[in-house]
């Protein structure tokens, strides 16, 4: 992490707004991954990360160390969405997930639709580790940072889950071929 | 990880690091290595791929749009509208150190530690008071300078104003004018209030040369002597002669003398005598050789101050009253303003006059020393007379104590004087009586007698004194007379002689009250008397008379043979007193009795049974509850203070921390 983004992020607990605001800009898109990575749901994600920066915004005196602040926007998100899927399981989420994809893409049909439901089986934090790779090709360090995983953790997750999704694939990636 | 084989073991975790191109240039030439020899890893590669390629087509059409950023932004600032203040930043970072939360725990607790020694009066409030009063003294003292000196400490503090103060208060005192100057000013001439300077200038100097003790001027001081001298002598006429030869031996005269004649017909009188003051020792020396001296005492007196005080303001008048006749005679002004001289030259010349009269007196009474000589004659001659005196103590006992104070005072005659007499009856129902008597020498004898008939004689004391009348000493010539027998007689009801026997004894019987009265009724046949009685009964049926009985001698082995009819006697003890005497007096001497008559109650009393023992175990048990029960309310007296103290700041630093969020 450079000097000057410590910084930002030491102003902002102090309780500087603009400070505070320069990480929502830098920030968002990143929780907002993996928001999304655990909801399967844009504008739910998107609540969730609202949420987040205000909680985050009033619990600021609570964090101590300024190099941890990406960890714990993360940990608030994280939390908070999956509150929020538990609130809402009953919902079988694939199926609104392929209700939207069929809207949005209907060319890739049957294959989209496969991988949905496999990184829907994934657990939490191996979707949101996913997501964040895909969404902001964030290289590994950065994701570390924000879900507090060790480097040997975080490829042994991405690992695993693209093994799993593999797998649950393999039909249709061969049908496709 | 770095040997291959741990990549072939771990190879997903590598495959998928190197399609996310986070390897680096040695790991992936590692992997490369690997995937060269291993065909299973080499297969799994490509599958990877596939699927990457797949996972980027498909999720990177879900991530955020380029607007998420200032949607964040913007329901951020709906939210949280920027109105916190520079202060409430301030104290929100502040609580963010930890030092700050040390201190404020600190404080917390200093703050409780405080109010329990304020709630327990724990704390030394008199230092507080004390230094209170020292700041207010140290507050008043410039303001009041007297008080500095009651206020030793407080002046030391603060020295340099009030000191300068005081000096400039006794400043004042010495510059304000004097009674002369005050004199003076009110003839309303200003030239003559000028003159009050000067004469305020002399008296201090000569008060100053008066006041030094090392001054040359002793031979001025004005002394006053005197001395006082009794004297025991043979002769008062003979020595008040050599006393007047003396003084004018001394330079001296004598100035008064008086005496007179004593009862005893000896001379005592005062003589004061002048002499100069040089020769008052030697004179006090010759005196004594006159007689015996019994007491002597030289004293002196200092009226230099006085003196030369009167004698400035002397000066002063005087000048006054030249002034004042030369405005007579110059003779300006209105009449009424001469009229006004003259009143006031009268008054000066008065003054003026007493002044030299004081002055003159003290003059006198320093060129003279004053001696005072008592002069008494010593008692030498032989009793005139002789008188005796005799005083008589009677003690009676009478039963009826009432008809005996009759018969004693219908003996009054001219010869036989009641001079008081008193009748008095105590709560107990004691009677008392006492008479005091004069008798006549003649018929002290005869009335004495009488008086002893009316009852027993407890005790007679007679006492008499022989005074010498008109002198000391013994005398073979003198006659003897005698005077008036005083008499007190003491009258009771209850007799003070000691028992010659004394008995004591227990009766058991079942009827108490009954075997009382028949035992009154035995005392009264032997001649005896029961002098107290008392009975009681306990709650268990227990009842106990207490008789004292007093009967001659003679009368006693009746009455004990009667109280066998009584019930079953026990525990007789009898102790008896010899006395020196005869037969006839051993009989009549009393014999006390001390009988219990009682009964026994039922064996088991009321308080110890059975439903007894329960019932107070019962309320024993209440008892014990009720205490427990008491140390539980103390506990928690104890303990809720703080519970509640605690709870407070618990629940305080829980509404901050939500105001804060």
């Amino acid at each position: 992490m450079d000097p000057s983004e410590q910084e930002i992020f030491r102003a902002a607990i102090r309780g500087d707004r603009e400070a505070f605001e320069m990480i929502i800009r830098t920030q968002s898109r990143a929780l907002f991954a993996i928001a999304y990575g655990i909801l399967q749901n844009r504008s739910d994600a998107e609540d969730v990360v609202q949420d987040a920066f205000i909680k985050a915004w009033r619990g600021r005196w609570k964090l101590r160390d300024a190099e941890k602040l990406p960890a714990w926007l993360g940990t608030i998100v994280r939390h908070r969405a999956r509150d929020l899927a538990r609130k809402r399981k009953p919902e079988p989420l694939p199926d609104e997930l392929s209700d939207q994809l069929q809207e949005l893409a209907p060319i890739e049909d049957s294959l989209g639709k496969h991988l949905r439901a496999a990184i829907a089986e994934l657990p939490e934090l191996h979707r949101a580790a996913l997501t964040l790779r895909y969404f902001e090709e964030l290289d590994y360090a950065a994701i570390e940072r924000l879900l507090g995983l060790s480097n040997g953790a975080l490829r042994g997750i991405l690992g695993r889950a693209l093994q799993t999704l593999r797998k649950r694939l393999r039909p249709a990636l061969t049908a496709s071929e | 990880m770095k040997t291959p084989l741990t990549i072939h073991d771990d190879i997903e975790s590598w495959l998928a690091a190197e399609a996310h191109d986070q390897l680096s240039v040695s790991e992936r030439e590692a992997l490369h290595r690997h995937l060269v020899e291993c065909l299973a890893c080499r297969q799994l590669h490509r599958e990877e791929k596939n699927m990457h390629k797949l996972l980027e087509e498909n999720l990177s059409t879900e991530k955020a749009d380029p607007a998420f950023e200032h949607r964040m932004l913007a329901s951020f600032r709906q939210r949280v509208p920027d109105q916190r203040g520079h202060f409430a930043a301030f104290v929100i970072h502040a609580f963010r150190l930890r030092a700050t939360q040390i201190a404020a725990a600190a404080v917390i607790l200093l703050a409780l530690l405080q109010t329990g020694r304020m709630l327990t009066h724990e704390g030394n409030d008199t230092t507080e008071n004390r230094l209170l009063s020292t700041e207010v003294a140290a507050a008043a003292a410039p303001q009041n300078a007297p008080v500095l000196d009651s206020l030793g400490k407080t002046a030391s503090r603060s020295t340099g104003k009030p000191a300068a103060l005081a000096e400039a208060r006794s400043k004042d005192q010495t510059a304000a004018p004097p009674p002369v100057a005050l004199m003076e000013s009110r003839s309303n001439t200003q030239s003559e209030a000028d003159s009050a300077a000067p004469a305020d200038g002399m008296i201090s100097k000569t008060e100053q040369v008066a006041q030094s003790p090392a001054s040359a001027a002793t031979d001025q001081r004005k002394v006053v002597r005197s001395a006082r001298v009794e004297l025991e002598v043979a002769s008062f006429n003979d020595s008040l002669q050599q006393i007047v030869d003396l003084a004018k031996a001394n330079g001296g005269y004598v100035a008064t003398s008086n005496s007179q004649k004593q009862a005893n017909g000896k001379l005592q009188g005062e003589i004061v005598v002048k002499v100069l003051p040089d020769k008052l020792d030697a004179f006090l020396l010759s005196i004594r050789s006159l007689g015996e001296l019994k007491n002597q005492s030289l004293g002196s007196e200092d009226v230099t101050k006085s003196y030369f005080d009167t004698e400035a303001r002397l000066k002063n008048a005087r000048v006054m009253e030249q002034r004042l006749l030369d405005m007579l005679k110059t003779k300006t002004g209105k009449v009424s303003d001469l009229l006004q001289v003259e009143k006031e030259l009268a008054r000066v010349r008065e003054e003026i006059e007493r002044m030299q009269g004081e002055l003159k007196y003290w003059d006198a009474q320093v060129q003279l020393a004053t001696v005072t000589v008592s002069l008494a004659e010593k008692n030498l001659e032989q009793p005139a007379a002789f008188l005796l005196k005799e005083r008589s103590e009677l003690a009676l006992y009478s039963p009826r104590v009432e008809t005996v104070y009759n018969q004693i005072k219908a003996l009054v005659s001219p010869k036989v004087q009641i001079s008081s007499a008193q009748l008095g009856r105590d709560n107990r129902g004691n009677v008392t009586a006492q008479v005091h008597m004069l008798l006549a020498p003649e018929e002290s004898d005869a009335v004495i007698t009488r008086i002893k008939s009316f009852g027993q004689v407890e005790n007679f004391q007679v006492e008499t004194e022989r005074v010498a009348q008109g002198g000391e000493g013994m005398s073979q010539n003198a006659r003897t007379k005698r005077d008036k027998v005083e008499l007190t007689v003491t009258l009771s009801r209850e007799e003070q002689e000691q028992a010659a026997q004394q008995t004591t004894l227990q009766i058991r019987t079942t009827e108490v009250d009954k075997k009382t009265a028949q035992l009154r009724d035995l005392v009264e046949k032997q001649s005896g008397r029961i002098r107290t009685s008392s009975f009681s009964r306990d709650p268990d049926g227990h009842e106990i008379e207490n008789v004292l009985l007093r009967v001659p001698m003679k009368n006693y082995q009746a009455l004990m043979g009667a109280l066998e009819s009584l019930g079953k006697v026990e525990n007789v003890a009898v102790q008896r007193e010899d006395r020196a005497g005869d037969q006839s007096e051993m009989a009549n001497a009393p014999a006390d009795l001390s009988i219990q008559i009682y009964s026994q109650g039922s064996i088991v009393s009321s308080n110890t049974g059975l439903i007894a023992t329960l019932r107070h175990t019962l309320g024993q048990g209440a008892e014990a509850l009720m205490w427990s029960l008491r140390m539980i309310g103390v506990a928690i007296a104890f303990v809720a203070p703080w519970a509640i103290a605690l709870a407070l700041i618990i629940w305080i630093v829980r509404l901050i921390a939500r105001r804060r969020r």
